[in-house]
């Protein structure tokens, strides 16, 4: 599938959050021990299936933060037809944020006679959207919307490596991701442009969605400080999906602004 | 004056006690069929917040494998180098190992009177995995627990003399 047929999938997905379409980054380790260096890689793909990989998606914007703060890219990558895999090597003692490089992208959805249901036009903000609106187009929005697709790997000893933007989306951990683990509850923190976001909708998948007949999602909405917190009974790995949208007013660009949090983590075993 | 010493007579009485005591511990490591590796081995001692005080043991091969000792790695191994530096021994097969402690903590200090939670984590490369947990009290009294049997360890008993 190419990257434009990609992008307006997730466009309409990302409209209609019943039918989202997950992305993810999948370590082979999220935890590891070394007296020196090591390796380790990980799996990106759009899929709706945790953690059965779909489609390839956005080696190229692999992003690696080093423990020390310094921005790094995988050593190697391949995009395969179902998808993308990346060589990261780990050579320094602490926590690695991995995830992949977005900007914000604009999204004028309008209706009108003669079609059926919301139709959609991308990269078009509403500084530019009066040329490219068919006549006649009703209900028009447009959406600036963001998506930080991440992770956290560990070398030996954690340390609290989150790097925020304070821009759009942001999770913030609570308990170290390296800490999440069976039966303990874990914390974390939505932030909405640097600040506590309350009421950012929160969706916790375990591993192996593809072998049961309920998806047995854990749904949890962020508190006043924008925080969330939960127990997993069972180790293994989870996807956490976080969405929020919120009106602007005097933006010259759009008229909401979009966040989606793609999160990949382990409960360890106690 | 007289106060003073009473005060000191119980401060030493209590400290030789403290010192005096000692913990024994069994470590059955069960036989296997099939392809065997050494198991990973740890035992520690939390206290009653869930924090580390003591490793009393830790049987391992290269700091690669450190990490499959899942609980003692995240609480303990990964932020304490030195420690497992210190501690480290090689792995052993399947029998019965008898070893006696002190009951100090990481630092040779001796532990507070309180209730403990001792951990036995082990892990077979290409096998399973057993955590046995036992609460304890230090008080100053004699006390043995049985622990129950695992599929990687035969029951075994724990103990701490006074």
């Amino acid at each position: 599938m190419s990257k434009l047929k990609l992008f307006a999938m997730l466009a309409f997905t990302m409209a209609t959050s019943a039918q989202a379409h997950d992305r993810w980054i999948l370590p082979t380790h999220f935890s590891v021990s070394a007296e020196d260096k090591v390796w380790i890689m990980a799996d990106v793909t759009a899929s709706n299936e945790t953690f059965n990989v779909d489609k390839p998606m956005g080696s190229d914007r692999f992003t690696i933060i080093k423990p020390n703060g310094e921005r790094s890219r995988p050593s190697s990558s391949y995009r395969g037809h179902r998808k993308s895999v990346v060589d990261i090597h780990l050579t320094e003692e602490g926590t690695y944020k991995l995830y992949l490089d977005s900007n914000v992208s604009y999204w004028t959805s309008y209706e009108i006679s003669g079609k059926e249901g919301t139709q959609w036009l991308r990269n078009v903000s509403k500084a530019n959207r009066a040329d490219k609106l068919p006549k006649g187009a009703k209900n028009v929005t447009t959406l600036a919307s963001q998506a930080q697709v991440m992770t956290f790997v560990t070398l030996n000893a954690p340390n609290d490596n989150y790097s925020l933007t304070n821009n759009g989306l942001e999770l913030k951990p609570i308990t170290h991701p390296s800490d999440i683990a069976q039966n303990e509850k874990a914390q974390l923190q939505l932030l909405f442009n640097g600040k506590p976001q309350q009421g950012v909708e929160v969706e916790i998948i375990k591993d192996g969605a593809r072998y049961r007949n309920d998806l047995n999602a854990l749904k949890v909405v962020s508190d006043n400080n924008g925080e969330i917190s939960f127990t997993l009974a069972d180790a293994g790995r989870y996807l956490l999906v976080a969405e929020f949208k919120k009106s602007l007013t005097h933006d010259a660009l759009a008229d909401e602004m979009g966040g989606q949090i793609f999160f990949t983590f382990e409960a360890v075993l106690n | 004056m007289i106060k003073a010493w009473v005060v000191l007579v119980f401060a030493l009485i209590f400290t030789v006690q403290a010192r005096g005591a000692e913990i024994e511990l069994s470590i059955n490591l069960a036989k296997q069929t099939g392809e065997y590796h050494n198991p990973y081995v740890a035992v520690w001692i939390e206290d009653d917040t869930g924090k580390s005080v003591r490793t009393l043991v830790l049987w391992r091969e290269g700091a690669k494998w450190l990490k499959d000792i899942r609980t003692w790695w995240r609480k303990v191994g990964r932020r304490a180098p030195e420690l497992v530096d210190s501690v480290t021994s090689a792995t052993r097969p399947a029998g019965d190992y008898r070893l006696n402690f002190s009951t100090n903590d990481d630092n040779g200090e001796p532990l507070a009177q309180g209730n403990y939670t001792l951990k036995f984590e082990v892990v077979r490369e290409n096998g399973g995995r057993a955590m046995i947990k036992q609460k304890f009290r230090l008080n100053g009294q004699a006390q043995s627990y049985d622990l129950q049997g695992t599929l990687e360890t035969n029951p075994t008993t724990f103990s701490i003399k006074e």
